[in-house]
């Protein structure tokens, strides 16, 4: 049965190589089903393909002209080239008409180490130029926003053009002229200012034509290690790469995942990167206002534990992965139960992304709102994340605060717990009342996971390396756990998922094995609540 | 040129003083024919076609109102959607300002509800929507294959000379643009020569001075 | 009679009434037998008169031949949208003159031919899209629509007939791309005028994603002929392969020249000595371009057996395209000549495909180094290289129409381009 055609499939060959695709498939996605990538510029997968680039073009026996493989359907049978004389020599000429007018920007260029033009024509370009005329000049344009436009270096793929009108659909580019004059503009001064998601033209663009102001002259692409990793500044979770170098992040590219963010990420988050940054970090466990060891600061907080009787009230923030917050869920168990609250802030309203309608800039400014109500904590505060810790600041049992900053907060918040654990990543002045101030890691310095808007639990890995001995919080609190309860220590994330999953049916039977890199939905996505 | 084919300058539009046919001006233009189209363009059908070009051009007209707007509103009927409309309206447009501005094109976007920057991209990819406003009368000298192999680039020369003018450049008094023109479609009549809206065929470098005189003095 | 000079030679079907002011009219055109076709048609039915057209052979007359019949065959039989007729008067092929001289003269010959091929393809929306430079000739055209509309001959059930259709004549904007037919109906959609990638052909998806044919002027002209007389009479002008009569414009240093309406098939010598008048006193034959600039230059020695069919200008080396025949006699300067022509190329290419956006201003800039003195024997081997590594590798044939007088001028005249290479000198004009 499973070697039986089905009406709905095509088979051809490829290179000598079988494949069998569904009806409708292009020969450029039948070819990359078996591994063979055909150059192009034009064709991107979340836009229409106008197959203008001419880069596409491959032999199919007996027929007289090369086809553009973007727009070609595949057809049974079909005996398809992308290496052989005809398409190779194709692609030399091709590659030489793009180099008639464009600068030798290289060494100048941020596109460098990750151009398209670059890599084709290093592979497949003439090794002489033997233009003699002047190029075009045209000089950079400033389009507004965060986008500047490189015109002389710009190969009119028009994919920025088509993505403002497809995708963002809010036309703000256009070409204007026509032939050797054509250019890539905005109506006139009316740039990309205002627009939530221009942002996405840098990525699309193949060569160094529209670059980031904010990545201008930053690093260079071959310096950059790039992590992936899950945007932070809402719930929306786009799946993202960390593209850090000398232990900062450079700046936040979008990941493709069809079911979240598609190929696009907004520039809100995008642009929200530099509080990784930040080096005011708690860098070692305080105890008592003194700096010491793990070891010591552990012990001593399990024998404060040990006699403490009051009941426990815990603070969390929306910013807390899965692990961590289940963690602390469990602990408060541990401790007698006792009341969970976060804090999150929210936007008036949410942005959509309307031609790729999954994509939303979400009202919760936080990756893991779902994640704290599957939990089952609480939500306190107000829409910007402030006030709402009155019932906390005063209670004079165990008071446990994972993660929140607590900027807005008095002098004297916790000043009457009888046992008060600051777990933080930056010092805070509301903490100078806790007895223990323990040092943790930000997402980006750790293997977690969130759970984004749909209820989809995605996986983040390590981009940075943690400052002095923070460690991650899931960590500590499973360390804790685990001496008090006589349980494992959580030694990795997944053991450390593994655990939580048993605390909440939403993540039961799903391991870190099922996420991959862009995740899977929860258990019940309809039990998780809208907002 | 030919001595069997000099054809004094008086014949613009066609080559009557061939032998064969005697035809007036007005009857090869066909202007009897077509009348003073009226400002609101007549049956829908045609509404695209220009009436006239307005001599006296207003780049603050109004788009649209009056008969134009009558026009306009007969030419949306002809289409399935806005976007279609939009070379003519463009041209509708142009008819009045003079040329289309960066506020025209604006403005044009609103009215058939695209995007300002689409506009602005169709209006750039067409050679006729002047960018800049031009002198009283343009004038479009082919120089394309049939034209040049009887003397075009000359007759473009002697147009330049009696203007004063560069080339693209309006004269001082405002009245004279001169610019190249692609093969207009009347290769048999070489030099052909578009001034505005009106063909003047088999020009040669003598006629210019004529050419211009008369366009002065009738003011088309 | 053609215009403005006629020959006894000629075979005048469409241009029978050139130079007749009345014959644009309505009634004029009544009276000299128009309009007569239209019930015939309607009798005929649509298969039969498809049928009737692909049997006469007519083959598509704005440069690439064709077969109307077939391609109107093309359009769905089952009407399911709308279908569109659209009329092709973007006449901007240097060298071609001839439909706007059906435009003014006989314009209701082309209604008349657009009403029977609407029928036959069941398209009840026309557009007759014509450049923008033809102030006149479209205001005559909607002239004439007007008069069609005004005799019950457009709009809703025509003669009784119970077809309707609506005729728009829409103004381009100055392009010569836009008669491309996909480049067309995307400019008629209101967009710049960038041709579409085929597959879809019109007649899946056209004007607004719709079934469209796209015709010439010509073509459609020719229609009421074969309605009226049949496609035996129709072919009893022209070839086997290449039927019927064409209007051949002929340009350049003739002293007749002008529209000439000849069967196909016709000599291309005695086209130019008989027809036209010949060359100019003590001039002699260095080269003629028999299709329009897009297609290759064919030298004296190749002009002497031309016969001007699709088939016939094939054998001689080159292609017919839209007849329109340019003569250059011993005083071109073909170097200069060659630049203009692609210049003219690189300043109409729609700017989408890479080979003809850059390689088209990249040869015209060769050119023009080379006609200012300053080329390289180097360079001839350039721009025979860069012009093959553009041919067949875009969406439409522009990058073709560079190569075309490209590469068969420097083969064929090396010797001019290594004159001026060499030398300076400039062979032919001064």
């Amino acid at each position: 049965m499973a070697d039986q055609q089905s009406p709905k499939t095509v088979t051809l060959t490829i290179d000598s190589q079988q494949v069998t695709v569904p009806k409708g498939t292009t020969l450029l996605k039948a070819a990359e089903a078996i591994g063979v990538e055909i150059p192009h510029y034009c064709y991107h997968p979340g836009l229409s393909s106008p197959a203008m680039c001419r880069m596409c073009l491959v032999e199919v026996e007996g027929w007289p002209k090369l086809a553009p493989s973007c727009k070609e359907v595949a057809q049974d049978g079909q005996v398809v080239f992308t290496q052989s004389e005809k398409a190779r020599r194709q692609r030399t000429g091709v590659l030489e008409f793009y180099l008639v007018n464009h600068p030798l920007d290289c060494p100048i260029c941020d596109q460098s180490g990750e151009c398209k033009l670059q890599n084709f024509v290093f592979s497949e370009g003439r090794q002489h130029g033997r233009g003699r005329e002047p190029k075009r000049v045209l000089g950079r344009d400033d389009f507004g926003g965060d986008v500047l436009f490189n015109a002389d270096r710009c190969v009119m793929c028009t994919r920025c053009v088509r993505f403002m009108r497809e995708v963002a659909e809010d036309e703000r580019l256009t070409v204007v002229e026509r032939g050797n004059r054509a250019i890539i503009d905005t109506f006139f001064e009316n740039g990309l200012e205002g627009s939530p998601f221009a942002g996405n033209i840098v990525d699309i663009c193949p060569v160094g034509a529209l670059i980031s102001k904010d990545f201008l002259h930053k690093a260079r692409a071959w310096d950059l290690d790039r992590t992936p990793s899950v945007c932070p500044s809402c719930s929306q979770g786009c799946n993202i790469t960390l593209d850090t170098r000398d232990n900062l992040v450079q700046r936040l590219k979008p990941r493709e995942n069809l079911e979240v963010n598609g190929w696009w990420m907004c520039d809100f988050g995008r642009h929200n990167y530099e509080w990784i940054n930040r080096g005011d970090r708690l860098e070692a466990p305080l105890v008592d206002g003194k700096a010491t060891g793990w070891p010591e600061a552990l012990e001593a907080l399990l024998s404060r534990l040990d006699g403490a009787g009051g009941s426990g009230k815990g603070v969390t923030w929306a910013h807390a992965p899965n692990e961590e917050m289940g963690m602390l869920k469990a602990l408060m168990e541990h401790l007698g139960g006792g009341e969970v609250v976060y804090r999150s802030p929210r936007a008036p309203d949410e942005t959509p992304l309307p031609g790729f309608p999954p994509l939303i800039r979400r009202k919760e400014l936080a990756p893991n709102d779902r994640g704290a109500e599957i939990f089952g904590f609480k939500r306190v505060g107000d829409q910007n994340g402030e006030g709402g810790l009155e019932g906390v600041a005063q209670h004079d049992g165990v008071l446990i605060v994972v993660g929140d900053p607590l900027t807005d907060v008095g002098e004297d918040f916790g000043s009457k717990a009888e046992l008060f654990v600051y777990l933080g990543t930056r010092g805070s002045p509301a903490a100078r009342n806790a007895q223990f101030v323990l040092p943790i890691t930000t997402f980006a310095e750790q293997e977690g996971t969130y759970t984004n808007v749909q209820g989809r639990v995605q996986r983040f890995w390590p981009g940075l390396r943690a400052p002095g001995v923070a460690r991650p919080g899931w960590f500590i609190l499973g360390a804790l756990l685990a001496e008090l309860s006589g349980g494992d220590v959580p030694t990795s994330a997944d053991r450390a998922f593994a655990l939580v999953t048993e605390r909440a049916p939403e993540f039961s039977g799903i391991s870190y094995r099922d996420l991959g890199n862009r995740g899977t939905p929860v258990n019940h996505p309809a039990s998780v609540s809208g907002d | 040129m030919s001595e069997a084919r000099k054809i004094p300058f008086n014949n613009p539009g066609w080559a009557g003083n061939t032998g064969e046919f005697s035809l007036t001006e007005a009857e090869v233009r066909g202007d009897e024919y077509v009348g003073r189209r009226p400002p609101a363009g007549g049956h829908p059908s045609g509404a695209s076609s220009y009436p006239y070009m307005l001599a006296e051009k207003d780049p603050d007209a109004p788009l649209f109102e009056g008969a134009y707007r009558e026009r306009f509103d007969k030419l949306r009927t002809r289409y399935p959607d806005a976007r279609s409309a939009l070379l003519p309206t463009l041209a509708m447009a142009q008819e009045l300002r003079g040329y289309v501005s960066p506020g025209t094109m604006d403005e044009v976007a609103a009215l058939l509800d695209l995007s300002p920057a689409y506009v602005r991209g169709v209006a750039t990819f067409y050679t006729m929507y002047n960018k800049r406003p031009v002198g009283r009368f343009l004038i479009q000298v082919c120089t394309n294959i049939s034209c040049s192999l009887c003397g075009g680039d000359d007759v473009l020369r002697a147009f330049l000379n009696n203007t004063g003018t560069e080339l693209g450049e309006t004269s001082e008094d405002g009245l004279f643009t001169v610019v190249e023109a692609e093969c207009l479609a009347a290769c048999g009549f070489p030099t052909t020569v578009q001034i505005n809206s009106r063909y003047y065929e088999n020009v040669t470098p003598k006629d210019v001075p004529e050419i211009l005189e008369r366009l002065k003095a009738q003011g088309e | 009679m053609a215009y403005p000079y006629t020959h006894e030679k000629e075979v005048r079907i469409l241009s029978k009434h050139f130079g007749e002011p009345e014959a644009r009219t309505l009634d004029g055109w009544k009276a000299r037998g128009g309009y007569r076709t239209l019930n015939r048609a309607f009798e005929m039915g649509r298969d039969k008169v498809i049928e009737e057209v692909k049997a006469s052979g007519l083959r598509g007359r704005g440069g690439a031949g064709f077969p109307a019949g077939v391609k109107w065959s093309f359009m769905p039989k089952e009407k399911t949208r709308p279908h569109y007729l659209l009329c092709n008067a973007d006449e901007s092929e240097p060298g071609t003159f001839k439909d706007r001289e059906l435009l003014r003269w006989t314009p209701h010959q082309l209604i008349e031919g657009m009403i029977i091929a609407a029928y036959a393809i069941q398209a009840e929306q026309a557009y007759v899209y014509c450049r923008g430079e033809f102030f006149e000739t479209t205001q005559i055209l909607a002239r004439a629509v007007e008069e069609a509309y005004e005799a019950g001959y457009l709009g809703q059930d025509i003669l009784g007939s119970g077809f309707n259709l609506d005729i728009t004549v829409h103004c381009g904007g100055g392009a010569y791309i836009c008669g491309e037919e996909t480049a067309l109906m995307n400019s008629l959609e209101g967009r710049r005028g960038t041709p579409r990638v085929k597959p879809p052909f019109p007649a899946q998806a056209g004007y607004m994603g719709m079934p469209s044919t796209v015709n010439n002027v010509e073509t459609l002209s020719s229609v009421p002929f074969i309605i009226a007389e049949g496609a035996e009479a129709y072919r009893k002008n022209g070839t086997q392969e290449s039927p019927g009569t064409k209007l051949f414009c002929v340009s350049g240093h003739v002293r007749k020249p002008g529209n000439y309406e000849l069967p196909l098939g016709f000599p291309l010598m005695e086209l130019i000595n008989d027809v036209c008048g010949g060359l100019k006193e003590g001039r002699t034959l260095k080269g003629v371009i028999p299709g329009g600039s897009s297609v290759p230059i064919l030298n004296a020695e190749e002009c002497a057996d031309c016969e001007l069919s699709f088939e016939g200008v094939i054998k001689a080396g080159s292609q017919l395209g839209c007849a329109s025949v340019i003569v250059m006699d011993d005083s071109t300067d073909i170097v200069k000549e060659v630049r203009r022509m692609v210049g003219f190329y690189a300043h109409e290419s729609c700017g989408q495909c890479t080979p003809c956006r850059e390689g088209s201003a990249w040869t015209e800039k060769i050119l023009r180094r080379i006609e200012d003195g300053r080329g390289t024997e180097e360079d001839l081997d350039t721009l025979v290289e860069v012009t093959s590594q553009m041919e067949g590798t875009t969406i439409c044939v522009l990058s073709d129409s560079v190569a075309a007088p490209v590469k068969s001028s420097i083969r064929k005249f090396r010797g001019e381009y290594l004159a001026r290479i060499r030398t300076g000198e400039k062979v032919g004009a001064a």
